[in-house]
């Protein structure tokens, strides 16, 4: 379903997404705890970005003992530029993954089966976080910004146009 | 708090202690941020008359108050102190993403004092300070070594400020390097942390920076950046970057060439835009900026490949024409070794030059001609270890001159090498260097963006210049007092501010609209501040080497030939300035422009 990518051709590495992300979800910027991340070696300038798939990966919600996370409809509202915007046309709800931080027991098997790292222990309140898509409009999407840049897309697959429920 | 994290972390390397105290938030509400807020630390801070090599003389780390949001190129930190090169101020800004990552760890300001008795390297994680020896593994690496390194041993994710090998030696033009390919590169700051004995900081923060209502401050962000940052008058650093300049500059007879001795670099066009297009490989941004302007090159040299951000025009100048290298690919080394040494660029091209200039002239001979580029590159390396005629040239361009009697050939102020802008081409560049807070440096007016890259005004004539210098007159001429609030914000050049901009910015921060006129008040403040600060430690006579001004050495060819600002007017300009400035015929603030200014401090009686 849909879920915000990195391309690492395109990032610079400017940040804008993670600290976009942290203010979003945390009312502060605090990059080490945005739901994606860009990682750059400065020397060789390589970068690599880390997104969640949702529910096109879902091992997360897979690994769960308690159930607690759950597919959501999310609708989608997306603002700011991105190379998919046209595929978008018409579709208006989408599903993530959300943790349920009732349930959530801190047991750290999702965070053990995440292939992207991003999903971790909140600092302070001692529940996994993660990529909800910002309630249907991606900040990451609105701050990268630079037309000429336009690093991170919003994908949709076309096979999950349909609401699919995961066991 | 909002914005500032309220604490200085003091470090003092003599007794290996680290203490934290409140920022000063008087101050913070009179100077903002950056510049300003550096300038009170160090009026208060630095013992009066020290010898700057003495451990008791501090280095200063000083944030913006935007560092760690999402605010276009305001990640910048500025590294200030009473410079070791030049006895005077000396703030030196980079970008990358080492100030933001010292909000994250809950610091402002960072003041290091005391000389350590070995070599060391500090790790700053959050709260927690530690030293660690920095021999046998970390003394002596280059800058790309000791950052992973760092990378490796104390955390994958630390941002670094470190010196190579340039500093160790105490080299006065040594820089401090972060992100690699990010210097704080003018007046010597590298030397002042190797005379401390201290080889890197590496730092990282989990903590956050606040900025009130959140959702309205991303809000208000969004559309910043759209009205404002991502336009056509910013974006030119996206899509070309500072090699723009050369042919523009190179085109008014203005591009410093064999040392100093044309105006015009007939082989500039190999070091044009275009040239750089066609061994661009990507693009690169400082943290928290949308605009992206590192330009990432690579070339082969010798069957190795040669991959890095940069050269800015500045080191196209200085280490290209001003050392009649036009080979690209030489170029591409010689700034290579520099980030790699830890040498600022353009005092290295300045003494290369000078050199080559002294060999071609026989006043002596370094074994090293003009457009050399095979000696030329091994030039930083010689310097770094003050080997060869390295040893020679570590002198820098002042005692280098005095050392072999040709005073005349001494393109610097205040022992500041001059960058990539020839007066006798933009004649507002003349008062920009003379009056310069820190010596010979283009960054605090800039008249070229009106004389050459807009042409809004004519180059070769003083009239509006020492005007435009002071206070934005004609409006888009960024001015002393502008650039000196800009670098409170700490805006980057590259996001090109006005006053209303700023003020738009500063609503958030201040909770009330300044006008426009506050918003040059405060950079006025700063200036002035600064000049109370040279003024107490003692600065040289405010002036240009001749050859920028007089009659007698207008250039006799390229597109500047015959043009002079002459000796009468040079004195005149210089009057003028003190005149505008409400300063006294020796250049001392008069305490009626202090008080309306606000500046909080005051002379010591008899200085």
């Amino acid at each position: 379903m849909p879920h915000v990518m990195i391309s690492r051709k395109k990032c610079t590495a400017c940040h804008m997404c993670e600290l976009a992300c942290s203010l979003y979800h945390e009312g502060a910027y605090r990059p080490s705890v945005a739901r994606l991340r860009s990682e750059c070696n400065p020397t060789t300038t390589e970068i690599k970005g880390f997104t969640c798939l949702q529910t096109a990966c879902a091992k997360c919600q897979e690994a769960c003992p308690e159930g607690a996370i759950e597919t959501r409809v999310v609708t989608l509202e997306p603002e700011g530029a991105f190379d998919s915007a046209a595929k978008f046309e018409g579709v208006s709800a989408g599903h993530v993954l959300v943790v349920d931080e009732n349930k959530c027991s801190n047991c750290g098997d999702c965070y053990d089966a995440c292939p992207y790292g991003v999903i971790h222990e909140h600092p302070e309140r001692k529940v996994a976080y993660k990529c909800d898509l910002c309630d249907g409009t991606p900040q990451c999407i609105v701050f990268c910004q630079n037309p000429h840049v336009l690093a991170i897309d919003l994908k949709i697959d076309k096979a999950d146009r349909e609401p699919v429920t995961r066991a | 708090m909002d914005f500032y994290k309220g604490n200085v972390l003091r470090i003092d390397m003599s007794t290996k202690t680290a203490t934290v105290e409140p920022l000063n938030m008087e101050w913070a509400a009179l100077y903002v941020g950056g510049k300003g807020l550096l300038f009170r630390y160090m009026w208060e801070y630095v013992p009066p008359m020290v010898d700057p090599w003495a451990p008791e003389n501090p280095l200063f780390l000083m944030t913006g108050p935007f560092a760690g949001t999402n605010v276009s190129t305001t990640s910048r930190l500025v590294v200030g102190a009473k410079s070791p090169t030049t006895g005077i101020l000396n703030d030196s800004y980079v970008g990358g993403s080492f100030a933001p990552e010292m909000k994250f760890a809950g610091y402002d300001a960072i003041i290091v004092v005391g000389k350590a008795v070995e070599p060391t390297v500090v790790t700053i994680r959050n709260d927690v300070v530690e030293f660690v020896p920095a021999k046998p593994k970390y003394w002596g690496m280059k800058t790309s070594e000791i950052e992973q390194a760092l990378r490796d041993d104390f955390d994958a994710g630390a941002k670094t400020l470190s010196i190579g090998p340039a500093g160790e030696t105490l080299n006065p033009w040594a820089c401090l390097s972060t992100d690699q390919y990010h210097k704080a590169g003018r007046g010597g700051h590298g030397a002042l942390m190797g005379s401390k004995n201290l080889k890197a900081i590496a730092i990282r923060g989990t903590g956050s920076v606040t900025v009130g209502d959140a959702r309205a401050f991303l809000s208000d962000m969004e559309r910043i950046h759209r009205e404002f940052v991502l336009t056509d008058d910013n974006l030119w650093a996206h899509e070309e970057g500072t090699p723009i300049l050369v042919d523009l500059v190179n085109g008014a007879g203005a591009m410093p060439t064999r040392n100093w001795s044309e105006g015009y670099f007939e082989g500039a066009k190999n070091l044009n835009s275009e040239s750089f297009q066609k061994i661009r490989v990507k693009k690169r941004a400082c943290y928290q900026c949308a605009i992206a302007c590192r330009n990432v090159h690579a070339v082969n040299w010798h069957g190795a490949r040669v991959v890095g951000e940069g050269p800015e025009y500045e080191t196209i100048a200085l280490g290209g024409a001003n050392c009649g290298i036009d080979d690209i690919d030489a170029l591409m080394k010689f700034n290579e070794e520099c980030d790699q040494w830890g040498l600022d660029t353009i005092s290295t091209g300045a003494v290369i030059g000078l050199a080559m200039d002294m060999t071609e002239k026989g006043i002596h001979d370094f074994g090293v001609r003009f457009g050399e580029g095979e000696k030329y590159v091994e030039m930083p390396g010689l310097i770094s270890r003050k080997e060869g005629v390295g040893a020679e040239l570590s002198l820098g361009v002042r005692r280098l001159c005095a050392k072999y009697g040709a005073p005349e050939l001494s393109m610097e102020v205040k022992n500041l090498e001059m960058p990539g802008y020839d007066p006798r081409g933009a004649f507002g560049m003349s008062i920009s260097y003379a009056t310069s807070d820190r010596g010979g440096c283009h960054m605090r007016t800039y008249s070229v963006g009106d004389e050459i890259l807009s042409g809004a005004v004519p180059a070769a004539t003083m009239e509006g210049k020492v005007e435009g210098a002071i206070s934005n007159r004609p409006p888009d001429f960024i001015s002393q007092n502008f650039s000196s609030i800009k670098f409170c914000g700490i805006w980057c050049d590259f996001w090109a501010v006005n006053p209303l901009q700023v003020s738009q910015m500063l609503l958030h921060i201040y909770g009330r609209e300044l006008s426009e006129d506050e918003v040059m008040l405060i950079g006025e403040r700063v200036w002035n501040l600064g000049r109370l600060f040279n003024l107490r430690e003692g600065v040289e006579a405010d002036t240009l080497p001749k050859k920028l001004y007089s009659e007698k050495f207008a250039h006799t060819s390229g597109p500047s030939a015959g043009q002079a600002i002459g000796e009468a007017t040079w004195a005149d300009s210089l009057r003028r300035y003190y005149e505008l400035r409400g300063w006294d015929a020796k250049g001392v603030p008069t305490e009626a422009k202090l008080s309306e200014l606000g500046v909080d401090v005051r002379l010591p009686a008899g200085r």
